[in-house]
């Protein structure tokens, strides 16, 4: 007992510093934008409303992948199994059942969490890189599953035509305000997390999970957890996607698109950061924009793009900016300042 | 005599998936990589043995001999090009560049062959069938497993068996050791991926002689390869070919009770190994 008072007498006088002026700047800009993107229908169009939605789906899948491979060391490519879980719980709750739309967006969540629980448990049996294919094969049985089942009116798909209920206004401001929420719960979340003392325990899983393990860390259950919470983000922005798109197929709701979008994105922006993800969610969501009429050309030069970064540079462009720079925009650092010595 | 009948179609099916299987299985064994772009090689194969026999009207025997040594190319540079720079103990470099990989290839291969199904002009080989104990087999899918068999025995005789068989065993036991008693472990790399690919130029040719191929049809092949290897034990050559069996069964069975439940009982019988038992059907349990 006495050793521990002793310990504490002797602690220098130096104050912990996690904020840093980019810090503080950035932090305003992205309150400043979620403020703009709540706002959107009193100041954009439908057409811009529907292209920003798109983007915040790209942003929130793009960092919840994030979570599982660059924190957790859980590559999936089977993501869009939970969006499409998601999407079709809204669907089936909304339509079928009559709740609510907009209620049976938060609904629609438990289906995911639900479903990751034993998934997580059976797929974490699979050593490293066959854990990835692991959950492309539960993808493909939700798809199949979905193809075959009479309640989500099998291969045909369903529409979500109770929203005709609803005027262009108010579902703009619905959209809106999901958006908001799915930026503010899959970035402000993630930030939160990182920050919180299960932050340091992810990072250093990051860098690496041996040595975190030997430092108390619960991997294990630090992993599991991390796969749940990714997979209701992913199932949030399914819902959004699909509520926004009105119609939802087998095949669409599970389209394995989403793995290559997300992985492009977090790799190409640079894993492990939240910075990367809206670097990368940016240049994908332009480069779609202004290249995806090519079609085939132009996924020939993503997919060669995403095999480069992982050659030559994998910490992607936000490595390299903050290896020049030193100006987070998400700090999560502790650094200790002492202040009798400035 | 119905399930008799879909019994014997899955052990022929599974001589398809062993081909794919095999080099998978050799390829995590070695170096603990999957290469995503695994089935999209088969692919990418396939449509180069069509296009060379309707170019040049070669019979299969002649495109199987021109493929194999193109697909042993293939993973050799494969090998030197891209995976000797991402192998290592983080299972994310490699997948992600295999993954770039699989999406470049699909979508380079929708170019230049367009979206349609194609398949090899086999000469009538693809329909003769003989009847044995009161069903139809046919001849292809015979010889199919046939080869699949005398493959996973050969593979299997040069691990046991030969120098290069011995430093691939070291490499995938202790790279650090091997590479102590004067192995070259990217050299045996170079070798193992050069096998696995080249094996897939059997399966190409067969692929595209028992059905048909289109760019976009190679991510499922990886899926099955991947059932197949985790169905019969992780890393064991006969452990996968065990596992294509089993996931061939496991469809054939499936596509007699529904079509539209072929592939997913095959995902079923997958996901059932895996939780009853993890470390495959045929591997042994690690304690």
């Amino acid at each position: 007992m006495s050793a521990v008072t002793y310990a504490a007498t002797d602690l220098p006088g130096v104050q912990v510093q996690r904020q840093t002026s980019s810090g503080r700047i950035a932090m305003t800009l992205a309150l400043a934008g979620i403020v703009a993107v709540a706002a959107m229908p009193w100041w954009a169009s439908t057409g811009t409303i529907r292209s920003i939605l798109i983007l915040c789906c790209y942003i929130a899948v793009a960092q919840m992948w994030n979570l599982l491979a660059g924190y957790a060391g859980l590559v999936s490519v089977g993501q869009q199994a939970f969006m499409g879980a998601a999407g079709y719980a809204l669907f089936v709750m909304a339509q079928t059942f009559g709740i609510n739309p907009f209620l049976a967006v938060f609904l629609s969540l438990l289906v995911p969490a639900v479903l990751a629980v034993p998934l997580y448990l059976l797929l974490h049996r699979l050593d490293g890189p066959y854990f990835s294919i692991g959950t492309w094969v539960v993808a493909e049985v939700f798809r199949l599953v979905c193809s075959n089942l009479p309640i989500v009116n099998a291969g045909a798909g369903m529409s979500l035509r109770v929203m005709k209920d609803y005027s262009a206004f108010e579902r703009n401001v619905a959209m809106s305000l999901l958006c908001a929420f799915m930026l503010l719960l899959t970035v402000g979340g993630s930030y939160w997390l990182l920050r919180s003392r299960y932050g340091l325990a992810l990072i250093a899983m990051r860098d690496n999970p041996v040595a975190a393990a030997s430092q108390g860390v619960n991997v294990a259950k630090l992993r599991f957890l991390i796969y749940v919470a990714s997979a209701v983000g992913c199932g949030l922005a399914g819902a959004i996607y699909f509520m926004a798109q009105l119609r939802i197929t087998p095949g669409s709701a599970f389209d394995p698109m989403w793995a290559n979008v997300a992985i492009f994105i977090v790799m190409v922006g640079g894993i492990g950061s939240i910075e990367g993800v809206l670097i990368g969610a940016l240049i994908f969501f332009i480069a779609d924009r202004w290249f995806g009429a090519y079609g085939a050309t132009y996924f020939v030069v993503l997919g060669l793009m995403t095999l480069l970064v992982a050659l030559y540079a994998r910490t992607g462009i936000w490595g390299l900016i903050s290896k020049r720079w030193d100006a987070p925009w998400f700090p999560i650092r502790r650094k200790l300042v002492d202040p009798n010595r400035p | 005599m119905q399930w008799f009948d879909a019994l014997v179609q899955g052990i022929l099916l599974g001589g398809m998936y062993a081909q794919y299987a095999l080099g998978m299985a050799l390829m995590f064994g070695v170096m603990r990589i999957v290469n995503i772009s695994h089935g999209d090689l088969v692919i990418l194969l396939s449509l180069i043995g069509i296009s060379m026999a309707t170019a040049w009207g070669l019979a299969p025997v002649s495109v199987l001999i021109i493929l194999v040594p193109l697909a042993v190319l293939m993973g050799w540079l494969l090998q030197k090009l891209v995976l000797n720079r991402v192998v290592g103990s983080d299972p994310l470099p490699s997948l992600i560049a295999t993954f770039g990989l699989s999406i470049a290839l699909q979508n380079l291969m929708l170019q230049i062959w367009s979206a349609n199904s194609r398949s090899l002009p086999g000469h009538g080989i693809e329909s003769q069938s003989i009847e044995i104990a009161g069903i139809y087999v046919g001849v292809l899918p015979l010889i199919v497993l046939a080869v699949a068999t005398g493959l996973t025995w050969g593979l299997d005789l040069v691990l046991k068996h030969t120098r290069f068989g011995r430093a691939l065993r070291a490499a995938s036991a202790d790279v650090e050791a091997a590479s102590m008693t004067g192995i070259n472990p990217r050299a045996v790399y170079a070798l193992a991926t050069a096998v696995a690919v080249g094996i897939l130029g059997f399966a190409a040719v067969f692929q595209s002689l028992r059905s048909t191929v289109a760019p976009a049809d190679g991510p499922a092949q990886l899926i099955y390869a991947f059932e197949a290897v985790i169905i019969g034990g992780m890393g064991a050559v006969w452990g996968a070919f065990l596992g294509s069996m089993v996931l061939g069964i496991a469809q054939a069975i499936g596509f007699r009770i529904d079509p539209g439940f072929g592939v997913l009982a095959g995902h079923l019988v997958f996901l059932f190994v895996l939780a009853t038992r993890p470390q495959g059907l045929f591997g042994k349990a690690t304690t």
